[in-house]
């Protein structure tokens, strides 16, 4: 492979004149289960074997993937790369430059506990199975569920012109579940999911029984759950749901690319735009976690970041290209999904940091709020709005948590939320996630309970 | 990487449902899928990178004792891996489960004629004429206000091909081409930012207008300068084709489909026949639309294209199906099976789901409003609840209406409610038809629809 890899970067740097070539192989297995209720839609596994190739020539990028790894497939891809590049180049204003990386060689190897590869596809089955019958054992009410499982084995190499040369291992496991309920005419809607990179283990903790459980017992509570009025009130929010708000509402905003394109925090590095206890970090090294890997996809080794310090902006996400522009440090924050994809710059383990609040000292001064405990889904945009949705939220009257709320979501402006967080728990959780940036990104999200003073919450009563 | 042929395709497909066969499937399918792609994208005010993408290959669909293996492959030069691919769906389906309903894949039926989905132009496109368009795209919206700045975009020319074959003997070959090109955009204003602004074309056809979506991209933004926070209130919305797309991807579309329905997942179950919307709504499933994006011959399981009433003057009429919901009914699949190239295994999904427009023009709809929301795009609607049709919403941007005309743009505004309800307060559909993903509609009025403010 390091020969065919070699002889296609030649062809790019000696053809075409390529400032920058790199070249990235991948061969990946994936095990993939679908269930509703109990019956398997289909066992399946594929595999998938190609190549990207990336190339920056007079100052413009070109990139090509192509489904294969040969010789030849490599050369006339990159050869297309460095042709598509220059009729690129010709209308550039500002030549593309990259920030000088340190040339790695490297193996990096995955050794699980539990090999996804190594686990008959009966046994996985049969505890996709469990969870179904666990969750649609729970409760009369449950009229249907969808559990989804995922694994996925293999192996990238990427090479650049500088000298870089890494084989690494790749190894994903997920699982997704989703729970309805039913009950005179109102509908509830429940999911969780389990991700990992550490190996089939995962799933000793987060067991069928245990994950299965937690999503019916949701779905079926939230029957009783009344629709809430909207309007601005304080709020405590779970590490479930300020991990999806770390995530979304500043973190995408803190990815360079989207920074430089106008999101609001441009104009605020080094800037104050949090309370004092709020401290944020993108970490890509926590071991086993869902967003974590050794080395990205420009070949740059992963790191934690320390994103906002004490309330104020510190750092950004960087690719090669962004580290450049903003004379930073690399962070390791370029992934690509898979070869179809160029490397963009994307989150890891992104996390607010714990300090000293118990639960009961969150919520006992509050007269009337709400507790968020856990997200359906979130969105946010450049100037700052975002939007959680949520799936399990309860009132808090009188300093002690009540009864259920349902379909509420959250909104506002991050900067102006950010400042109103007055107390942050000491307790932490980070959850698995997937994200889209136009391609999917394996993340984890989390952070201990907040408080903030007051969110736009949006119902429908 | 050379493009493979019709012929190739085809071959390819039967070759392996026969090898299935040989090796012992009680039943087989084989879909071959082939995708080419070139486009520049603009990041940042220029136009700086140029990419193409090759992806092809072969899924395998098996049945052994009525439970289900599926198995895909992207080295199709192999006869080993192909052979490897087959086998592989066979182990699998031996290993999974029994499955009951299971009654058999599509039995052969006449594939159903298109138009408009093909146009040899897109297929002759290079980087270089692709950087053209996008700089005509650009210059377009720079032109148009010094405070626009163009984040993102870019010009798009696929070609894809789909081949199918089955044990039943359907076998079949389409192909068909996309252009695209769209653009983001933000204004920046005194201390103040835009929300993202969005134009786009996306035709089949060699038939965009790069010029209209850079000015409108950019007329966007800068009318989104300036917001304002709106008052809580229930209000009149109209919805674009944007925000009615995100909204019914999550909610309606869902509600219709067969899958949902039979698995207690959607609010429509045993209302066929019933009034679900106000009396102006009809509504199909087109899969034969003309140059419809999602229009082929035939769908992911090698059943016809057709076009399906879903709501006709209100009345629910039809779910969609594909072939294992309809048998389950004792149905006709409606040809909604859809697939993600060789990569799944087929899913109930809309094909091209027209929401048919009337005859007032977008501009009369906003002149009758004394008082209404401009509603362009949604966040957060993908965290609507499936099953109930509850929605809890930001519209960024909006513009406020006020006595016939377009007062000014709003922030942070939030929409909360339920689809199903919102069918019901229908009250004008415009006469602006317009293909959005899965979405063929034109503009909707709706009355009384919750709005939190400050």
């Amino acid at each position: 492979m390091k020969d065919i890899l070699s002889k296609t970067i030649d062809v790019a740097v000696e053809k075409y004149g390529a400032e920058y070539a790199e070249v990235r192989a991948q061969r990946l297995v994936k095990t993939m289960l679908t269930l509703e209720e109990e019956r398997v839609e289909a066992a399946k596994q594929g595999i998938e074997n190609g190549a990207a190739l990336r190339v920056l020539v007079n100052g413009a990028w070109g990139f090509a993937s192509v489904g294969a790894s040969d010789a030849e497939s490599l050369t006339s891809a990159i050869s297309d790369a460095c042709k598509m590049a220059k009729a690129v180049a010709s209308r550039l204003r500002k030549p593309i430059k990259l920030v000088e990386a340190d040339t790695v060689e490297d193996k990096v190897s995955i050794t699980p506990r539990k090999d996804p590869a190594e686990i008959p596809i009966e046994d996985k089955i049969n505890m996709t199975l469990t969870m179904s019958k666990v969750i649609l054992g729970y409760d009369r009410r449950i009229k249907s569920c969808t559990v989804n499982y995922l694994d996925l084995t293999g192996t990238n190499y990427f090479m650049n012109n500088e000298g870089t040369y890494i084989k690494q291992d790749k190894l994903y496991v997920w699982s997704r579940l989703l729970a309805t309920a039913v009950e005179q005419g109102v509908f509830t809607f429940s999911r969780e999911e389990i991700g990992s990179t550490a190996g089939h283990e995962v799933f000793d903790i987060e067991t069928p029984e245990i994950v299965g459980e937690r999503v019916a017992k949701r779905a079926v509570e939230q029957l009783k759950a009344k629709p809430l009025k909207g309007g601005t009130f304080p709020a405590v929010l779970g590490p479930n749901v300020v991990g999806v708000f770390v995530h979304e509402a500043f973190g995408h905003l803190a990815e360079a690319d989207l920074t430089l394109s106008g999101s609001v925090l441009l104009d605020k590095l080094g800037k104050k735009i949090a309370s004092n206890v709020v401290t944020f970090y993108d970490d890509g090294s926590i071991e086993g976690a869902f967003g974590s890997f050794k080395y990205d996809d420009e070949g740059v080794p992963t790191r934690k970041t320390l994103l906002v310090k004490d309330g104020v902006v510190v750092g950004l996400m960087h690719n090669r290209e962004t580290a450049q522009k903003f004379n930073a440090e690399l962070t390791g924050n370029a992934r690509a999904e898979d070869f179809r994809f160029e490397p963009i710059i994307r989150m890891r383990n992104t996390f607010m940091e714990p300090k000293d609040h118990s639960f009961e000292e969150l919520v006992e001064d509050m007269k009337f709020g709400y507790y968020f405990k856990s997200f359906r889904g979130g969105q946010a945009n450049l100037d700052g709005t975002f939007q959680v949705g949520i799936q399990e939220a309860y009132k808090i009257v009188n300093g002690e948590v009540g009864a259920p709320i349902r379909n509420a979501s959250i909104s506002g402006n991050t900067l102006e939320t950010l400042l109103k967080v007055d107390a942050v728990g000491k307790d932490f959780e980070l959850w698995p996630g997937r994200c889209g940036k136009g391609q999917t990104a394996f993340i984890c999200d989390g952070g201990p309970h907040i408080r903030v003073r007051e969110v736009l919450v949006g119902g429908s009563a | 990487m050379a493009a493979l042929k019709q012929e190739e395709m085809v071959g390819l497909a039967d070759k392996a449902v026969n090898l299935a066969q040989r090796k012992g499937a009680d039943e087989a399918e084989a879909y071959v899928y082939q995708g080419l792609t070139t486009g520049v994208s603009i990041e940042r005010g220029q136009i700086n990178r140029s990419s193409r993408i090759i992806d092809r290959g072969l899924g395998v669909r098996v049945i052994v004792n009525k439970a289900t293996g599926f198995s895909y492959t992207n080295i199709l030069e192999s006869q080993a891996a192909i052979e490897e691919t087959v086998v592989k769906a066979l182990n699998f389906a031996k290993a999974s489960k029994q499955d009951q309903n299971w009654q058999g894949l599509p039995t052969k039926k006449a594939f159903a004629s298109v138009e408009g989905t093909y146009d040899n132009r897109i297929l002759e496109l290079d980087s270089e004429d692709l950087v053209k368009i996008a700089a005509t795209m650009l210059d377009a919206a720079e032109k148009m206000d010094s405070r626009v700045f163009p984040i993102e975009g870019g010009v798009g020319a696929s070609y894809l091909c789909k081949a199918i074959a089955n044990s039943n003997g359907v076998e079949g070959f389409d192909h068909g081409t996309i252009f695209e090109c769209s653009l983001e955009t933000i204004a920046k204003g005194e201390g103040e930012v835009t929300p993202v602004c969005f134009e786009f074309n996306i035709e089949r056809k060699y038939d965009i207008n790069p010029e209209w979506v850079g000015k409108e991209a950019a007329r966007l933004a800068v009318t989104a300068l300036k917001a304002k926070r709106t008052e809580t209130k229930s209000i009149n919305i109209l919805f674009t084709q944007f925000a009615l797309q995100q909204l019914l991807q999550y909610t309606l579309i869902n509600a219709v489909k067969a899958d949902y329905v039979q698995r207690n997942q959607s609010a429509f179950k045993d209302k066929i026949g019933e009034k679900v919307a106000s009396e102006i709504v009809t509504i199909y499933d087109d899969g034969l639309f003309n140059g419809g994006i999602r229009t082929w011959k035939f769908d992911g399981e090698g059943v016809p294209r057709q076009k399906t009433p879903i709501i006709e003057k209100g009345v629910l009429r039809s779910f969609i199906y594909d072939n294992y919901t309809a048998k389950k009914e004792g149905k006709e699949s409606t040809g909604n099976a859809s697939r993600a190239g060789y990569l799944s295994t087929p899913n109930v999904e809309a094909t091209n789901f027209h929401i048919m427009p009337t005859r007032k023009s977008p501009e009369e709809l906003i002149s009758g409003l004394k008082e209404g929301l401009l509603v362009y795009y949604l966040q957060g609607a993908h965290s609507s609840n499936p099953a109930s049709g509850e929605f809890s919403v930001v519209a960024t941007p909006a513009w406020k209406i006020e006595n016939g005309e377009i007062a000014y743009a709003t922030k942070g505004a939030m929409l909360a409610g339920n689809i199903f309800q919102v069918l019901t307060n229908i009250s004008e559909l415009a006469n602006n038809d317009r293909k959005i993903g899965e979405l063929v509609a034109p503009w909707v009025l709706v009355e009384n629809v919750k709005v939190i403010g400050k």
